[in-house]
């Protein structure tokens, strides 16, 4: 039963997120068109110089990830990335819960804060190469500093956003103090910092190879460039397709991870369709 | 926020300013004393940046950019909601391209400038192109999220009247979605202008991404941190400026709501 339920989740999300809506024929078969027409054209115009054809970049891919030369790279980047994730998360929770539950602390840190954030992550990359390197500490920090806002504005929104029935409940019940924070808000707020984080996974990954792009030395950044460099176009593309096709497995897997974790908040966030 | 006091919100923007000035003074003494090459005190940068800022070489730069952004922007807003609109509007149009744009949509665009760069060469319309391809997605979830979420009632009243598909789509999806689509707009916006810089960090020519890059190699830090501080600037007037242009379009909107809802 467990069992029966866990999976129609999983559909659910499946089909929430657009791949699987019912079986999506239509889509599927369009998605397939697509590169039929694209393959088609570079065949008889002759384009290869200039885009790498949909089985050429298959080839690619597959080639890359049974050779362990792409799949080597996707691991540094996704060890890269989890780790500034993970920063991200602790300093944006942490802070965001100090934020959202101290007015005193909202503005003594306000005119800092959107001092910061308007900066875009990427655009620190020539600074960042300066305070920490070439390495991999130097895109830690990029992928951190990029992912800390939306998990931090998320935190803030659901700590301030509690009802106040809750806090008054838990007076009445004598959770007073600091156990008013860790047992009412935070609790109260998870499902707002998990679509934070959701937020800052995607945008993580993308900051992550754009720096890995520009300064790696290692990572699916650095092996697009590479290949970019060197004109081999399926490479390229294949690096590209994989890097997307990461994307949405994160996505997904956040998106089933919450519905696991969060299940009693279910109701108020069904999404109007 | 609006329910606080106004003489309480001064005393809360005082004590924000106050710690802003605080951090900046700690820096300052704490660069004086170490006299690190890459943290230059903040006198310095701010030196640097009155000095840089109106030269008629960083004007040009911005100027460049700018254009890039707006044309790019422009392009890729446009798409997203005739495109959002179609897919809103009829679940069949959604469905067919759902899979497709999900998967475009999932492509961090640092892997698209590269595939731009093979296919139109290194100059603007390649730039372009990659914000218009940034711009394009947020603008078209949230069109079509602001139409799926047009409530039943308007749908049935303009079904009531008979309106067309194309009417219908357009003077009644169109406005009720509105709200929305402004939101993925903003979110569009700051994207735009990360874009702009990403695109110019490959390759030559002239922008504020390739002047902050340039830097790097004349090791002048003081005019990197100058570049890198005028595009935040940049990116909190940009987004001032659509807020303004938000207020007004929908102000029919927040006069039925209250107040703005940010």
């Amino acid at each position: 039963m467990a069992e029966r339920v866990g999976r129609d989740s999983q559909a659910r999300v499946l089909r929430e997120h657009g791949l699987l809506r019912r079986a999506n024929i239509a889509g599927v078969l369009f998605a397939l068109a697509f590169l039929l027409v694209a393959e088609a054209c570079v065949r008889l115009f002759d384009l290869s110089d200039s885009v790498a054809a949909p089985a050429d970049t298959a080839g690619a891919l597959f080639e890359g990830i049974s050779d362990g030369s792409l799949a080597g790279e996707v691991e540094t980047t996704l060890v890269t990335y989890v780790q500034g994730l993970a920063l991200a998360a602790v300093i944006g929770v942490l802070l965001g819960i100090a934020i959202g539950s101290s007015r005193t602390v909202e503005s003594a840190s306000s005119v800092v804060i959107e001092f910061l954030r308007p900066i875009p992550a990427v655009a620190l990359i020539p600074l960042a190469i300066f305070w920490f390197g070439l390495g991999t500490p130097m895109l830690r920090f990029l992928v951190a500093y990029a992912a800390v806002w939306p998990i931090l504005v998320h935190t803030v929104y659901g700590v301030r956003g509690v009802d106040r029935v809750l806090h008054d409940v838990a007076a009445t019940s004598g959770v007073t103090g600091a156990a008013r924070i860790t047992r009412v808000s935070v609790p109260a707020a998870l499902p707002s910092i998990a679509t934070g984080i959701r937020i800052s996974a995607a945008l993580a990954l993308a900051v992550c190879v754009t720096g890995e792009y520009f300064v790696g030395t290692e990572g699916i950044g650095h092996y697009m460039q590479d290949h970019a460099a060197a004109y081999r176009l399926p490479e390229l593309y294949a690096a590209a397709a994989l890097t997307g096709l990461l994307g949405l497995a994160i996505d997904v897997a956040l998106r089933s991870a919450e519905r696991r974790v969060l299940f009693w908040a279910g109701e108020e966030r069904v999404r109007p369709r | 926020m609006s329910t606080r006091a106004p003489l309480t919100r001064f005393r809360g923007v005082l004590l924000g300013a106050l710690v802003f000035v605080a951090a900046l003074a700690i820096w300052e003494a704490w660069a004086r004393s170490a006299e690190s090459f890459y943290f230059p005190p903040v006198s310095e940068i701010g030196r640097e940046a009155l000095d840089v800022w109106p030269s008629a070489d960083f004007l040009t730069a911005v100027g460049a950019s700018v254009k890039r952004l707006a044309a790019g922007y422009a392009i890729g807003a446009t798409a997203g909601v005739s495109i959002g609109l179609a897919m809103g509007s009829s679940r069949r149009v959604r469905s067919t391209l759902g899979p497709t744009t999900e998967f475009l949509r999932a492509l961090p665009v640092i892997a698209v400038v590269p595939i731009a760069i093979s296919l139109l060469d290194d100059g603007d319309t390649m730039r372009i192109a990659v914000i218009a391809f940034g711009v394009f997605f947020p603008v078209l979830v949230a069109t079509v999220a602001g139409v799926c979420g047009v409530p039943p009632e308007i749908r049935d009243t303009a079904a009531l009247f008979h309106l067309g598909k194309v009417e219908r789509t357009i003077r009644v999806y169109l406005p009720a979605a509105l709200p929305t689509i402004f939101a993925g707009l903003r979110t569009a916006l700051s994207i735009g202008l990360v874009l702009v810089v990403i695109a110019e960090f490959t390759g030559t020519g002239d922008g504020l991404g390739v002047y902050i890059w340039t830097q790097r190699f004349l090791f002048d830090v003081q005019a990197m941190y100058a570049g890198i501080l005028f595009l935040g600037l940049l990116g909190y007037v940009l987004n001032g400026l659509l807020l303004v242009l938000e207020r007004r379009v929908l102000a029919w909107h927040y006069g039925a709501i209250g107040e703005p809802v940010h």
